[in-house]
């Protein structure tokens, strides 16, 4: 949205405003469909008739990326993949968001190989992480849910923080740790 | 002869009628859509959720007894458990269990092993709704791991 992007000085306060473009926005997510692996079968089942994703408004499956809003990440992110993924993102109108769907593009899954990216946060901030293997449906849904209620709480002048993980970013766990 | 019936079906749109009557019987059946965050679909008797530690059901002691068999069955190394003796106590006492939630293929092993009688310590619940903002919340500390993942509930 560059209507009033960036038009305004910091701390000007644009709440009424804020809360109709967030309610535009989160009530007409349109994805693109950045189905990778197995993940991208349970994503086809979201949209269709048995879950239904059009009741949160985000059936608008797009092929291209210039027309979406979310990308929703489904499987396994291989790094000769990496590069054409950053490169649609960067097609991506403003405002865009992530969804990471599955272990895979999570943090790599069961593959801690030379050749899967290690999650999909090293080549783009993501903004939910659903986990399973694959996720149901409804787990997709509701991450969906929780992209809606994160863009519900966003402001249109102070943009959201990109945070894209760099080096070694996994978290320890404490046996690993000590 | 069959050229003329071949050509006839062909004039008047046989096939086409056809499918469209097939059509034409599924349109007055109700949706079968789960509005999912209103009602939650019942899991399947085997379906493996999220890792789940069980306490006693009546006084609510420790069940896990720290044998590390969990942890030796992941084949990706997620879990992380430690404890300590303490003297009038027969079994450790759980320190710590890490779970790292983001790698998990729920492959269901580590509750396979679990040698624990009659109450399995560690299960796989009929958790599903996993959705965080962070990489750093996707690791389960042991109060997640007993009481499970907070789930929003969102009614709209």
């Amino acid at each position: 949205m560059g209507l009033i992007d960036h038009r305004f000085e910091d701390n000007f306060i644009t709440t009424s405003i804020d809360r109709i473009l967030n309610w535009a926005r989160e009530s007409s997510i349109w994805p693109m469909g950045f189905g990778l692996a197995c993940c991208a079968i349970e994503m086809m089942a979201a949209s269709a008739s048995r879950y239904d994703i059009a009741r949160f408004g985000a059936e608008v499956f797009r092929a291209s990326p210039r027309q979406s809003d979310l990308m929703i990440v489904a499987g396994t992110v291989t790094k000769k993949m990496a590069p054409v993924l950053r490169r649609l993102y960067d097609q991506m109108p403003e405002p865009k968001w992530v969804i990471s769907m599955g272990s895979c593009s999570n943090a790599g899954g069961p593959f801690p190989t030379y050749s899967v990216l290690q999650g999909v946060d090293k080549v783009v901030p993501v903004d939910v992480y659903v986990s399973g293997c694959p996720p149901r449906p409804e787990a997709l849904l509701y991450g969906l849910m929780r992209l809606q209620d994160k863009i519900r709480k966003e402001g249109t002048v102070l943009r959201k923080e990109r945070i894209i993980m760099s080096g070694d970013t996994e978290p320890t766990l404490v046996g690993e740790r000590a | 002869m069959q050229t003329i019936i071949r050509f006839f079906k062909t004039i008047f749109l046989i096939d086409l009628l056809k499918g469209m009557w097939v059509t034409l019987k599924y349109t007055p059946q109700p949706a079968f859509t789960f509005q999912y965050p209103a009602e939650r679909r019942p899991t399947a008797p085997r379906f493996r959720g999220v890792l789940r530690l069980q306490t006693e059901p009546g006084t609510g002691a420790q069940t896990c007894i720290v044998c590390d068999m969990c942890a030796k069955a992941c084949p990706d190394d997620l879990i992380a458990l430690g404890g300590h003796r303490e003297p009038g106590h027969k079994i450790k006492v759980l320190d710590y269990f890490d779970f790292n939630l983001s790698r998990c293929s729920f492959c269901g092993l580590c509750a396979e092993v679990c040698p624990t009688k009659p109450i399995k310590a560690l299960i796989m619940s009929e958790d599903y709704e996993l959705g965080s903002y962070s990489r750093d919340s996707e690791i389960l500390r042991i109060d997640q791991m007993y009481d499970g993942v907070p789930i929003e509930q969102y009614t709209r």
